[in-house]
């Protein structure tokens, strides 16, 4: 019974989370504040409601129009997910440099809007994480 | 004021330019041929929030983000 509880608890946690992380930085100046007010400029209404609500957006593909979740982080947060929003796979890529994490979400969002088939070229393929795929959601 | 948005280690860095400036354009104008021979992508994003990616510099766009070229993590 506990374990079946448990998805939503870990939502309501992570959407807490998720408000309190923009909340802090929003208020500064820093590198991560300037990435994550740059990713909210460009993302749409619902994505960036998806984003503060359950620390992901989804995306469709230019290409195959397949929809993608991108999870905050920098790396092996892109995953394909079906028409149920099940996690298929992950594909993992990146903007060259060292960027902030908002920046990273917002380059992959772009690519996959607009070159999907170029960026999952240069993509590596991942299994998603079993917390992932259950809906318990880690932070990168 | 049409804004170049360019993601860097510091979040990122904003240029703007005048586009009734003849020679602020030819700067910003360059700007743009020299990010996008290095391997960044140029996007503009319409007012509905549709992003738009570019290969031509657009004087009149609004805000044009330009990020790394992608590489496999």
């Amino acid at each position: 019974m506990l374990s079946l509880r448990r998805p939503a608890i870990t939502g309501r946690l992570l959407a807490q989370s998720v408000r309190r992380f923009y909340e802090r930085f929003s208020a500064e100046n820093t590198r991560d504040a300037r990435g994550l007010r740059l990713l909210r400029e460009w993302l749409t209404p619902a994505q960036w409601q998806q984003f503060e609500a359950l620390g992901y957006f989804e995306v469709v593909g230019c290409d195959t129009g397949k929809r993608y979740r991108i999870y905050r982080g920098r790396m092996t947060n892109v995953y394909e997910i079906d028409d149920l929003g099940c996690l298929r796979e992950g594909w993992c890529f990146v903007p060259f440099g060292f960027l902030t994490a908002g920046d990273v979400m917002l380059a992959q969002k772009i690519a996959l809007e607009t070159s999907e088939s170029a960026a999952l070229a240069v993509a590596n393929r991942f299994l998603p994480r079993r917390q992932r795929a259950q809906g318990d959601v880690s932070w990168n | 004021m049409p804004t170049q948005i360019v993601m860097d280690h510091t979040g990122d860095s904003r240029t703007y330019f005048d586009a009734r400036d003849v020679q602020a354009r030819a700067n910003a104008e360059a700007r743009f041929k020299k990010l996008v021979a290095r391997g960044f992508t140029a996007a503009v994003r319409t007012k509905a929030g549709e992003v738009t990616r570019v290969s031509a510099f657009d004087p009149n766009a609004e805000e044009t983000l330009f990020f790394p070229r992608l590489v496999g993590g």
